[in-house]
């Protein structure tokens, strides 16, 4: 049985941030790395479904499409435990959209034939919630979205899932594998890797790929992308917010000042 | 970072007389115990906060001749030019970052005991000192006054020459200026006694001599209460309070207002356990909220928020705001507000460790948030700044993250060791803190005298401040809800093990006492319970609850309030002279007390449980054990030892081989896993071993450097004689 996971390093914006000059996004000397919160739970489900498989020769694999930069955060899931990592880069998909980004992962995951790929549902800096689907999309997988309880039977290769729905009414849903699958934070408590584990990861496979190597071409990818970010902006400061400073009593009494306020009003 | 421009108003500078304070923090006079015989101590204590930002600090209360010696407790001194030379290092220092030297000149009258001096203190009245035991002054006559107003415009004179900007004529915690101005201790019926000029006569005439002295050189100020919290017996703020301010106003160039006097300074030093943030508003503030004063104003009141600073200075409260405390703490408060960075502020958390010691009488002052306090010159340590470690390849592994888990982890991942896991039982770090910031309640309803018993949630700023810079540390990952076997620690792949497992209480009685378990003593049984099983409501509670407080701290006693101010009929055994002794140090026993009593807990001191039966408690008087008293109970709680959390060390350590066979070349045990202590010397265990975790044995203290004359360093004989040259020009 072999599981794809993909996942994304995101940048998170220190306390206080500046934009480049052109405003096309965040200087960089104010983002930390670190992997995406969401995949962090995909990662762990994978390595549980391997972990409960009987026999050997299960094998979880975890890509991402990025940088130098995204290294760390493949090393960090093969600490965890992930088999081998795949990195993927090419200059030219330097800013790519979500489209683009599933059209490339959709090659290098093809190229595995795993019976699950489980990808988070989101990513914490985007924020656009799509990657997944549109990599179903690509794949012809079928899929399920925003997945909070997982169960999956390898002799059978069909994954239970379930979703919570409005009202907190549980869908449950059965799929056959081979199927996508994108994680919900919370469905399982993440691993951390102890410190042997983390420098024993940086003896197991690590591939970089480019596009090349996946048979893709620039053109290809590039035609797949939607829409390109062409500028970042504070939000403008709304009307009515008071901030409360001074002691923790002085705070208080003034919201009691508020809410008596407001109640008379 | 820039400061956040609300605060550009803490940095303004300030005119007090001839000196010009670059902004408005200021740390007012406290103790360390160093006073002039640790010149070392003193000038690099008070230099790190000059570094971090303080625009002026100052001694800790200085006497100004032998006959007010304050032995065992350290004060500082400058009776002779010896003093001079070793304060002289105290003001380089300062002056070095820019910040201003004050000298807070002390007469104690009685509250001096002269143990070391032997001399016999003079004070307005023969009434024996409400501080010190049985200790009388000499009445003074008017030669005793001119003799007295002389030693400190004779200390005043040396000051300056040691290098002070700033020269207090102290009169504040009911010192000799403040004996004469108050009719509880000044009985005169001369011009120096009886109404409210004669009381301040003293004071005036000191405050005169000293300013025609030096005036023209140094800024001279006065430490006043403005209210001795007594009543109509002595000084209150409305009457002779703000009366002596207007009085004296033209003497003074700055103001330094507290309340209280030194036999309860604690209401001054307010523990957090009852006292919130600028709790002497309602007294100091009305100084300068009824215009009372032309000159600049200090106050206090344990103020760590830079926002109630700017509150305090924009309601015209005072113009500078004074900290003890808040700069023990955190030297660098200053810096970080002015770094834009105020979450790095390690906020006081009020627990009086530090006043303990000077209570105590002799050791250095300590500080639960700031390991690095006192230590600044004999170990070398800066608050802000950690040398990478020599060994900082290695990776670390530190088990349990309480006190001195997350101070040794923190540590550790500030001189850049390569990966330091802290990895935690729980679901939270903090440890025993968690819990035991849940105490020090009672019923919601204690008004006490001045306070309230507000517990000890601000204890919790000791994880707060952890939290943050952990999370800071790019090489420190803290993981929590994972209790690792000795198994797991040994394959975790770590080159340095430190375990911080903590301790817990004994269940059997064992104690202090009698070395031995109390018959019949079982914390598993349903109505028998250990402190924290009662904070954590594990069992039901009877109606009358017997607490045997054998720990000799806040445990015992807070165990009482929480389950009196819930109803419980609960009565405190110790078989100590005192419930709770320490408290008395850390001066949060006498609000202690107005709670306990008015909750209606009986106290049998003197008591020690000789075996307990279901619904029966026996006693017996430790003077004479025939003495014997039976209680009748519902519940009983065991306060007695605490049992290090040791199993994984001693397992660990057992096996060598395997330790070797793993890579691990360092283990170690650090604070109450290795031996059940306060808080406070937990987080320096941690600190202390982080900080020398490159040295050749990390698990043995390095030397410190103890300030002590080396005998026949220069010949003995011309020692003798320096000793006797810097005598006599004091005595000439
Ligand atoms: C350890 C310690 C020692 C002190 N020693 C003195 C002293 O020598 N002279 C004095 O006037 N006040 C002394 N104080 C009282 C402080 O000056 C201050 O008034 C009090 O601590 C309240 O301020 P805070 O809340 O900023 O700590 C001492 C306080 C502490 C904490
Ligand atoms: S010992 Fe406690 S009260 Fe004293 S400065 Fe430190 S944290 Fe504050």
């Amino acid at each position: 049985m072999k599981i794809v996971v993909p996942v994304k390093q995101v940048a998170a914006l220190d306390e206080e941030f500046e934009l480049l000059d052109d405003g096309s996004g965040v200087d960089p000397d104010f983002l930390e790395w670190d992997l995406n919160e969401w995949d962090t739970f995909s990662m762990e489900a994978a390595l549980q479904i391997r972990e409960n498989a009987d026999g050997d020769g299960h094998e979880v694999v975890v890509v991402t499409v990025g940088d130098e930069e995204a290294e760390e955060g493949l090393l960090s899931c093969l600490a965890k435990g992930a088999d081998r990592a795949l990195r993927i880069w090419d200059e030219s998909l330097q800013g790519a959209d979500v489209l683009a980004v599933a059209k490339v992962l959709a090659a290098a995951v093809e190229r595995e034939s795993p019976d699950l790929v489980l990808c988070g549902v989101q990513s914490s800096d985007a924020v656009y919630g799509a990657t997944g689907v549109a990599l179903a999309g690509y794949l012809d997988l079928p899929h399920v979205a925003v997945v909070k309880g997982l169960d999956y039977d390898a002799a059978q290769a069909t994954a239970t899932v379930e979703r919570e729905l409005e009202g907190g009414l549980v869908e449950v849903l059965r799929v056959e594998a081979p199927a996508l699958l994108t994680i919900q934070t919370g469905i399982n408590e993440p691993r951390y890797a102890t410190l042997r584990a983390i420098k024993q990861a940086r003896e197991k496979p690590l591939q970089v790929s480019d596009l090349a190597d996946l048979g893709l071409e620039e053109d290809a990818v590039g035609q797949a992308a939607g829409s390109r970010a062409v500028a970042l902006k504070p939000p403008e400061p709304g009307e009515g917010a008071e901030m409360l400073n001074g002691s923790p009593a002085a705070v208080a009494a003034r919201i009691v000042e508020i809410v008596q306020e407001r109640m008379s009003g | 970072m820039a400061r956040d421009p609300k605060y550009d108003i803490l940095f303004e500078p300030i005119q007090i007389g001839p000196k010009t304070l670059k902004n408005r923090f200021y740390q007012v006079p406290h103790c360390i115990g160093a006073g002039s015989e640790k010149p070392g101590m003193q000038a690099h204590h008070r230099g790190m906060k000059a570094e971090g930002g303080w625009g002026a600090c100052c001694t800790e209360y200085c006497s100004i001749h032998p006959e007010s010696d304050d032995t065992s407790r350290v004060s500082a001194r400058i009776w002779d030019d010896g003093d001079v030379r070793n304060l002289a290092a105290m003001t380089d220092r300062l002056h070095q970052f820019g910040a201003l030297a004050g000298i807070e000149l002390w007469y104690g009258g009685p509250h001096a005991p002269c143990m070391e001096s032997r001399a016999t203190p003079r004070g307005p009245s023969q009434i024996a000192s409400d501080f010190e035991l049985n200790i009388f002054p000499r009445y003074m006559d008017k030669d005793d006054i001119e003799v007295v107003q002389q030693m400190y415009v004779d200390a005043a004179i040396r000051a300056r020459e040691a290098g002070f900007d700033i020269v207090y004529v102290y009169g504040a915690h009911a010192y000799l200026p403040f004996q004469f101005l108050s009719p509880f201790y000044n009985r005169r019926t001369d011009e120096y006694g009886g109404s409210f000029e004669n009381r301040a006569r003293f004071w005036r005439e000191s405050l005169y001599k000293v300013r025609e002295a030096v005036g023209d050189d140094c800024a001279i100020a006065s430490r006043f209460a403005v209210d001795h919290l007594l009543g109509p017996i002595s000084i209150q703020v409305g009457e002779d309070g703000v009366r002596f301010v207007e009085y004296c106003d033209d003497l003074v160039d700055l103001w330094d207002l507290t309340v209280g006097d030194i036999a309860e300074w604690g209401q001054n030093a307010g523990p957090s356990r009852f006292f919130e943030e600028n709790h002497e508003k309602p007294f100091t503030g009305q100084v300068k909220a009824g215009n009372h004063t032309n000159k600049p104003v200090v106050g206090v009141g344990r103020v760590t928020n830079p926002d109630t600073m700017v509150a305090i200075i924009k309601s015209g409260q005072f113009d500078i705001i004074g900290a003890a405390r808040p700069s023990i703490s955190d030297p660098f408060l200053p810096k970080k507000i002015e770094e834009g960075r105020p979450e790095d502020i390690r906020e006081c958390i009020g627990c009086n460790q530090c006043i303990s010691r000077w209570e105590i009488g002799g050791p250095p002052m300590v500080c639960t948030q700031n390991a690095t306090a006192g230590e600044e010159y004999r170990r070398g340590w800066h608050p802000e700044k950690f040398h990478p470690a020599a060994n900082r390849e290695k990776s670390v592994l530190v088990i349990g993250a309480g006190p001195a888990g997350m101070e040794c982890a923190m540590v550790l991942g500030k001189r850049q060791m390569s990966a330091v896991h802290l990895v935690e039982a729980e679901k939270e770090i903090g440890g025993c803190v968690n819990w035991i910031s849940q105490l020090g309640h009672s019923d919601g309803k204690e008004n006490l005298f001045r306070g309230s018993a507000r517990g000890l949630g601000e204890w919790k700023r000791i994880v707060n401040y952890r939290q943050i810079q952990l999370d800071k540390l790019k090489n420190v990952e803290v993981h929590i809800g994972s209790r690792l076997s000795t198994e797991q620690v040994l394959e975790y792949g770590a080159e340095i093990v430190i375990v911080a497992t903590g301790c817990h209480f004994a269940t059997d009685g064992m104690n202090a006492a009698t070395h031995a378990p109390i018959p019949g003593a079982d914390a598993s049984l349903d109505w028998q319970l250990t402190p924290d099983q009662v904070v954590s409501e594990a069992k039901r509670v009877g109606q009358r609850v017997v607490v045997l407080e054998n720990e000799a701290y806040f445990m015992g006693v807070s165990v009482a309030q929480k389950l009196a101010g819930e109803g419980h009929d609960v009565t405190l055994l110790t078989q100590a002279a005192e419930i709770a002794n320490y408290m008395d140090y850390t001066l949060e026993a006498p609000m202690l007390h107005r709670d306990l009593d008015r909750l209606g807990v009986h106290i049998h001191t003197y008591t020690m449980v000789d075996k307990i039966e279901p619904g029966l408690v026996h006693a017996y008087d430790v003077w004479n054990p025939a003495h014997q008293e039976q209680f009748e109970v519902d519940t009983v709680v065991l306060c007695t030892a605490r049992i290090s959390d040791d199993q994984l060390y001693r397992e660990l350590k057992a096996d060598k081989d395997r330790l070797e066979s793993e890579g691990i070349e360092g283990l170690y045990v650090i604070g109450d896993a290795s031996a059940p202590r306060m808080i406070v010397d937990s987080i320096f265990d941690g600190h202390r071993l982080a900080r020398e975790i490159d040295s050749p044995h990390p698990e043995m203290p390095l030397p410190f450097i103890r300030e002590r004359r080396l005998w026949g360093e220069v010949s003995n004989d011309d020692y003798v004689q320096q000793l006797r040259n810097t005598a006599d020009v004091a005595l000439a």
